[in-house]
């Protein structure tokens, strides 16, 4: 599997713990990295991910007369984004690995 | 806001899209928004959301599009150009360029473009498509007459005519590369080329024979015709890619496009280059016309299939979705 893009990562993150409308999303992914993610790229993603199968239209809600269409992670988005959380881990630990053993050489 | 949802197709979550927005508290996108809103509808229209090259052939089809009608516009808006000079005064011209000389040959232009030396007609048809497609060439009035004349002389009479003249460009008679012909005493011939207003002229002088004659510089119109067409046809051919592509055609039409693509930009790729390394090596008071830019109509044949081609695909692509399974199987 080609490596996941970090606002990939990050939208399936926001839905892993809930189905989400579109600003939702945003907002969950501003809380998680602070990263601002611009409307069009977020519908593009929507649209490549559920063509690929990752997510998948929940439920769509009437809020204040206008309607909300909550989107939800699939099984085969949790195994992509567990995949790629391994993936992120084993390199996190790797770095924090030689960042120990340089410090003492740096210090 | 409406405006930037434009760029995406019909229907394709405009409505969503406001929502987003607006929740987000924006009642009018920053530039930056706008642009991304822009740049991910375009990408919307072509379908395939999980397709990585699709946008790649949309682009290069889209380009090429856009490059032919700029073509095209090209030479429409080359009909707005000054008729060329008659022979009677292109007679006149040489006695002040080149006194005491009589130019023999001089013949009115019978049209602005020509193939062989007369007008482009049906019957030229298999010449054009057959090879000899580069015979169609800007006319020009000139003529030539034996003898020699000063180069110096001759540039500072141009210039005092009032003409431009552009430095001259010296050119071996015939390829040498050493014994027993001697490249340095080989006989050399030398060009000028001048531009007045909208008038180009060349002089050839190969030492025993002077060759003169007068051409049309592009009209000023051909870089609006040239601009508005690509624009046009990029646009047009995008959204044609897009709407073949929602429709999600079988793979026939998807080959039918690469071969028209294959058959559009061959030509291109070989002309291009070509074209800028004489640009580069001559002096050109008015380009080449963009057609030849593109290998047209040298390769036409090649224009031709690949416009069939395309024809074709969207064609399969226009089938409604019931007939496609019967192209498909065959029926």
């Amino acid at each position: 599997m080609a490596t996941m893009r970090e606002p990939t990562f990050l939208i399936l993150t926001a839905l892993a713990g809930e189905p989400r409308h579109g600003y939702g999303i945003v907002r969950e992914v501003e809380t998680l990295s602070g990263m601002r993610l611009l409307t069009g790229t977020l519908y593009t993603a929507l649209d490549r991910l559920t063509a690929e199968g990752l997510v998948e239209h929940d439920r769509d809600e009437e809020v204040d007369g206008r309607t909300r269409r909550y989107y939800r992670l699939t099984a085969a988005g949790l195994t992509a984004l567990t995949a790629e959380t391994a993936r992120l881990r084993g390199l996190a630990t790797a770095a924090e690995a030689r960042l120990r053993a340089a410090r003492p050489r740096t210090a | 806001m409406r405006i930037w949802l434009l760029a995406y197709p019909r229907g394709h979550r405009r409505d969503e899209i406001l929502e987003t927005l607006r929740e987000a508290g924006r009642t009018r996108p920053t530039a930056r928004e706008a642009a991304n809103l822009v740049r991910h509808g375009l990408r919307a229209r072509l379908g395939r959301p999980a397709s990585r090259t699709v946008a790649v052939w949309a682009t290069l089809t889209a380009l090429i599009c856009g490059l032919f009608t700029a073509g095209f516009a090209v030479r429409a808006a080359w009909e707005t150009a000054r008729p060329l000079p008659t022979a009677a005064e292109a007679t006149s011209m040489l006695a002040e360029i080149v006194p005491g000389r009589h130019f023999e040959g001089l013949a009115d232009a019978p049209s602005l473009f020509v193939v062989y030396g007369g007008p482009l007609r049906w019957s030229a048809t298999r010449d054009l498509l057959l090879g000899d497609g580069g015979e169609y060439q800007p006319a020009g009035v000139g003529g030539g007459t034996p003898g020699d004349a000063d180069v110096a002389a001759t540039v500072q009479r141009l210039r005092d005519l009032g003409w431009t003249v552009y430095p001259p460009i010296e050119h071996d008679l015939y390829g040498c590369a050493g014994p027993p012909c001697d490249p340095a005493t080989i006989p050399t011939s030398t060009t000028l080329v001048a531009a007045r207003g909208d008038t180009v002229f060349t002089l050839e002088l190969t030492g025993t024979y002077l060759s003169a004659s007068f051409q049309r510089a592009a009209p000023w119109p051909v870089w609006p015709a040239g601009i508005a067409g690509f624009l046009l046809g990029a646009a047009g051919s995008f959204l044609l890619f897009g709407w073949a592509s929602r429709r999600r055609p079988r793979a026939s039409a998807t080959v039918l496009l690469a071969i028209a693509l294959f058959l559009w930009w061959t030509p291109t790729v070989f002309a291009a280059p070509l074209a800028l390394n004489h640009h580069l090596s001559e002096p050109h008071p008015s380009w080449h016309p963009l057609w030849e830019w593109l290998g047209q109509p040298t390769f036409s044949l090649l224009f031709l299939l690949g416009t069939a081609a395309a024809l074709l695909s969207l064609a399969v692509s226009a089938l409604p979705a019931g007939a496609r399974v019967r192209y498909r199987a065959g029926a």
